[in-house]
């Protein structure tokens, strides 16, 4: 009886709770099961695309596999993982806030996030699904019999929750920071993040009007993307991708700020030339990233002079991330690098970034991009940039806040093994995606009975897909032995330097930081690694 | 939860759980339910129930930060509103980039079928809207001055203001849809519904807002933050309405 | 201090100065042989070769500098700590304003190369034949200028530049041919075009390159370049049969 009572209590502080790192873990739990289900379905897609013809299922289901995987890997999976997740979890314990600004429109943004991934979901359950991918380009995504509304709602929800989540995070670092926690010595994850959200303020309007004005179009009868009315099937383009495309650097901004957290802790190091790489790195990308959209758009018959301009100010991004990653790389110069789990993500990270970004550059080449454009070569550069690079900090981010977030510790081997395998996996199908999108294979083809000589390399990414779901299951079956059976963590298994580390307990309680002030000494550095010499 | 530990206990709301189920019924499923299945009795069901569900925890969610339960006190928001406004501005930026884009194509405008439409609704609402924000503002320096009367005097001026606001919009939707200018005639019938529409929405939250401080205010319950907070999103109503009384109304 | 801001600010201009004749000079990118046609795929499998040479390289640098730091920087014992070097202001600057100057004349130094050849591209050549496109939901059609018409079907004429002026009937499609690397939209709407050069006989094939529904995978064609005299008769019979 009293069991059940307090389970019913711990229950109901779970799911009606306000505390930031409770609201992160849900967030977590919920951008995970996005992922599961999405990376299910790719599966099923490589199985469908592993020999020519029908292999298990038509077009009209494989195009909703495919819708669903895009839509829920991107907008239910990486955008929450990074800014949901790791940005509740660590923004107030690394400026040492006992909170976010307001706790209540914290959990608002946490459950309108699920309620998206509920209409996601309800995908597979109703008679028409939507059939028309997630970029939905009208007329298809309109003359479809497919459910547009539950597209646009689950854009706009999941797009509300990261508004009001983002003006909450940004309220958050500008006053609610510890004294002592000045902008200059801010943890780089938490700039990152700043920006990240900067930029989902500005853009994620912009698309929630644009799925809106689609639902009107098919259900009001409005005729915005209806050229024989004045309307035009470019304009929806050019509103999606205007955010859709900072959506990307949405997606990069934390997944760079967690990696470089990952890699000051494991190499015990300072960062390199912080300042470059905040203002010209991060804040150089937040400029830059909303002018080149229409690199999108680069065979839509849009005007050749924008084309142009678009393609020089979409090459230039690579300055700005180029500093980045000198950073990062220079982050390990002179450091005392220790190869735990987290630290072989990062790793990982920086090779498959750098394959994933300087693929990015033929897409930016206007000529080039005639023959790349919507074929496998490009669906390989954003798996090598958003699947692998992003998992990688998602996962990365995981096991090195797990003894915070559990209070115990994961099986090191276990973790490492999976990380291989992982490894491995994505390298094996998305690599040999470059090579059959070069020979001409169309992205969203069920069948390329056409084109039968590809089909030995689809065969091995099909392969390659299964490596990466053991992986994904070793990672699943870590996570949940350490929860349950882990060694009991210490409060900073990592001797890391920073806030969130350093003054609290693993897990943290409710408040933070024990609902004492925080007192931080004048000479205070969440890098402040090697100041005595050894 | 207990008023002296509350730092050592998690803090805990059920409200932002209950909107949330609220807004799925009332918004993706009412909406599926009626267009696209078109079954009205499921839509009319999950309507009723998102729209209690939607009530219950806004009026709950309010009591909660006046009485300030927690001890949180709203001190943030209206430093924070600046942010939400950039977000909202940034819808109307699309909606009028949609507007420009398919005006500047068309060979003439206003397309065919559009009728006359009178200058003298559009002028009259501009003076309303305007004088709302005058009000609010004085109804805020009256609280700001501890003058509770007059305070909820302008308050309640400044919400039958944008009600009668709301009230005109509605009133020329249906005189224009009488003349058989509805959403499907033409491209400006398009852009004409979806932006004063839009911003209709907004005057419709805004005396909502405005609703949810006067209930409390005649209790003498009030939070100047919170008023401060909805007075800074009514002048933005008031801006934006310049933007579309000059581009949708005027620029024919 | 000072005196380095200005050398490296004067590294920056030097290098952008040294970038400018290399801009000018990419127009031999556009492919130009002996028939006085410019071929944009031999343009395309040029510039493609030196852009993989340049990421390659770049990434390279970068991978080989990762996995000696990961090597050399491994930590010896535990409690050891980094030491990382202390930038003063103009080591800072310099680690700023160096490699972005290097990353920008790169990317501007592609920039330059593709831009010829997008030109190429996109500027028909005067003596091309014109060949009209509509597509629709799940076929090409095509019409010849003497108002013959062809579906899924393309034929034409070996060594004549083909310029193909689309658009659609329902939804977005993009016509793409992999072996002459272009495709181009066709929408409602709007009227769009692309040009190739069918230097060889032989039959290639044409995709659909934009979702377009459930058939989207089953939208193909073929294109067939047949020598001329043949071509011409197969016009010829075409126009009678209408
Ligand atoms: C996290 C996600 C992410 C990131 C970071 C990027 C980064 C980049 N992307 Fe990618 N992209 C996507 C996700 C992402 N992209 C997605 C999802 C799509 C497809 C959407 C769809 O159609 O469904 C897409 C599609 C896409 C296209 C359209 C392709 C098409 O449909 O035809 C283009 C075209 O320009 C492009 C370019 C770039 C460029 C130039 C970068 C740059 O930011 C990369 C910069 C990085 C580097 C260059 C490497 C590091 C830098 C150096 C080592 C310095 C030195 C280098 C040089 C000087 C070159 N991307
Ligand atoms: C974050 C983004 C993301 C991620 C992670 C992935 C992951 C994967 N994607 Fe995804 N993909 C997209 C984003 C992503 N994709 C997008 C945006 C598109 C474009 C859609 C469009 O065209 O509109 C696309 C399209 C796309 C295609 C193109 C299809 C086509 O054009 O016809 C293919 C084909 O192979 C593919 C394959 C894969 C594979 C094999 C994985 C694998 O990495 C997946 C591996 C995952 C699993 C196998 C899950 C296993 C899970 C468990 C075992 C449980 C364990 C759970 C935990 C660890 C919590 N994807
Ligand atoms: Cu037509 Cu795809
Ligand atoms: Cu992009």
């Amino acid at each position: 009886m009293s069991q059940s009572v307090s389970f019913g209590k711990n229950l109901s502080q779970w799911i009606f709770t306000t505390d930031h790192k409770r609201v992160g873990i849900l967030y977590l739990i919920g951008s995970l099961a996005a992922f599961a289900v999405a990376g299910l379905m790719a599966v099923l897609i490589r199985v469908e695309l592993s020999s020519i013809g029908p292999t298990i299922t038509n077009p009209q289901t494989y195009n909703v596999w495919l819708y669903f995987h895009g839509a829920a890997m991107i907008l239910g999976f990486q955008i929450p993982a990074l800014t949901g997740f790791l940005a509740n979890y660590l923004v107030p314990l690394m400026i040492g806030a006992k909170d976010v600004a307001f706790p209540r429109v914290n959990a608002l943004s946490l459950w309108l996030f699920w309620m998206g991934i509920i209409v996601a979901l309800l995908t597979f359950v109703v008679p028409n699904p939507p059939d028309f991918m997630w970029t939905a380009y009208p007329p298809y995504s309109i003359m479809s019999g497919g459910n547009t509304s539950f597209y646009t709602f689950t854009v706009l929800i999941m797009g509300f929750s990261s508004i009001v989540g983002g003006i909450n995070l940004i309220a958050t670092i500008i006053y609610m920071r510890a004294p002592g926690v000045t902008w200059a010595k801010l943890n780089i994850f938490v700039w990152a993040t700043m920006c990240a959200f900067i930029l989902q303020l500005i853009f994620v309007p912009v698309l929630g009007s644009a799925v809106t004005l689609l639902t009107l179009d098919k259900y009001l009868g409005t005729h915005f993307f209806d050229p024989a009315m004045g309307g035009d099937v470019l304009l929806y383009e050019n509103l999606f991708w205007f955010y859709s495309h900072p959506a990307v650097y949405v997606i990069l901004l934390p997944m760079m700020g967690i990696i470089y957290e990952i890699v000051a802790t494991f190499a015990k190091n300072r960062i390199f030339n912080k300042k470059v790489v905040v203002f010209g790195g991060f804040i150089g990308t937040t400029v830059l990233s909303g002018e080149v959209w229409v690199h999108h758009l680069f065979t839509s018959g849009m005007p050749n002079w924008i084309r142009l301009g678009m393609m020089v100010s979409t090459l230039l991004i690579s300055v700005p991330v180029g500093l980045m990653m000198i950073g990062l790389v220079g982050t390990l110069y002179r450091g005392a690098i220790q190869y735990k789990t987290p630290m072989l993500y990062a790793c990982g990270f920086i090779f498959l970034f750098l394959v994933g970004g300087l693929t990015g550059i033929p897409h930016a080449m206007a000529a080039l991009t005639l023959a790349l454009h919507d074929t496998h070569f490009v669906v390989a550069h954003f798996h090598y940039v958003i699947a692998v690079s992003g998992t990688f900090a998602v996962f990365g981010g995981v096991y090195y806040l797990f003894p915070k977030m559990t209070g115990k510790m994961y099986n090191e081997a276990l973790a490492k093994l999976a990380f291989f395998v992982l490894f491995i996996g994505v390298n094996v199908t998305f690599f040999t995606m470059f090579i059959v999108g070069l020979k001409g294979m169309p992205r969203r083809y069920f069948d390329y009975s056409h084109m039968p000589q590809l089909e030995h390399l689809h065969k091995i990414q099909t392969y390659g897909a299964f490596v990466i779901g053991l992986g994904a299951l070793l990672i699943l079956i870590t996570w949940l032995h350490g929860a349950f059976y882990g060694k009991k963590a210490p409060t900073n298994p990592w001797g890391s330097r920073s806030l969130e580390w350093t003054h609290t307990e693993s897990p943290p309680g409710p408040g933070n930081f024990g609902g004492k002030p925080l007192d931080l000494p004048e000479d205070w550095d969440p890098y402040g690694y090697g100041v005595n010499p050894d | 939860m207990s008023e002296h530990s509350h730092e050592l206990e998690w803090e805990t709301s059920p409200w932002p759980l209950i909107v949330c189920v609220g807004i799925l019924l009332f918004a993706p499923l009412a909406f599926s339910f009626h267009f696209v299945y078109e079954k009205p009795a499921a839509t009319l069901v999950s309507l009723a129930l998102g729209g209690v569900l939607i009530l219950i925890s806004v009026i709950g969610w309010v009591k909660d930060g006046l009485e300030d339960k927690h001890g949180w006190g709203a001190g943030l928001s209206f430093p924070a509103m600046p942010f939400f406004i950039l977000a909202e501005a940034f819808i109307f930026v699309a909606l009028f980039a949609a507007y420009w884009m398919i005006r500047l194509k068309a060979p003439h405008w206003p397309p065919a079928g559009t009728p006359h439409i009178s200058m003298v609704t559009p002028v009259i609402m501009t003076v309303i809207l305007v004088s709302s924000s005058v009000t609010i503002h004085l109804a805020e320096m009256r609280h700001e001055a501890g003058n509770h009367t007059g305070f909820l005097g302008w308050l309640w001026v400044t919400i039958i203001l944008g009600a009668v606001f709301f009230f005109l919009t509605m009133k020329e939707w249906s005189h224009l849809i009488g003349e058989g200018f509805n959403t499907t005639t033409n491209a400006y019938s398009t852009v004409f519904y979806s932006i004063t529409g839009l911003h209709a929405s907004h005057v419709f939250i805004g005396v909502a807002l405005f609703v949810c401080i006067l209930i409390p205010a005649h209790m003498r319950k009030t939070n100047s933050t919170f008023i401060r907070t909805a007075s800074l999103y009514w002048h933005f109503v008031d801006i934006v309405w310049f933007f579309v009384v000059s581009q949708v109304y005027f620029w024919l | 201090m000072r005196r380095r801001i200005r050398t490296a600010s004067t590294a920056l201009m030097t290098l952008f100065i040294l970038a400018v004749p290399v801009l000018a000079s990419s127009e031999h990118e556009s492919g130009y042989e002996k028939t006085g046609i410019a071929d944009p795929v031999e343009g395309w499998n040029h510039l493609w070769h030196e852009m993989l040479w340049d990421i390659t390289v770049m990434g390279v640098i970068f991978a080989l500098i990762t996995i000696y730091f990961m090597w050399r920087y491994r930590r010896r014992f535990p409690q050891q700590e980094g030491k990382q070097v202390k930038l003063t202001f103009a080591g800072m600057m310099l680690w700023a304003l160096l490699p972005a100057a290097i990353f920008m004349a790169d990317d501007l130094y592609l920039a330059g190369k593709t831009w010829a050849l997008y030109n190429t591209y996109r500027n028909v050549p005067e003596n091309s034949m014109e060949i009209k496109l509509e597509s629709a939901m799940w076929s090409w059609n095509f019409t010849y200028p003497n108002g013959v018409q062809a579906t899924n079907e393309l034929r034409v004429p070996v060594g004549k530049p083909i310029v193909m002026r689309m658009k659609s009937r329902d939804v977005i499609h993009s016509f793409y041919l992999p072996d002459f690397k272009v495709k181009e939209d066709s929408m409602p709407g709007r009227v769009t075009y692309l040009w190739f050069y069918p230097k060889e006989v032989g039959e290639h094939v044409i995709t659909c390159a934009e979702f377009c529904g459930v058939m989207h995978s089953n939208m193909r064609g073929t294109l067939i370049i047949m020598p001329v005299d043949e071509f011409n008769t197969w016009l010829e019979k075409e126009k009678a049969n209408i």
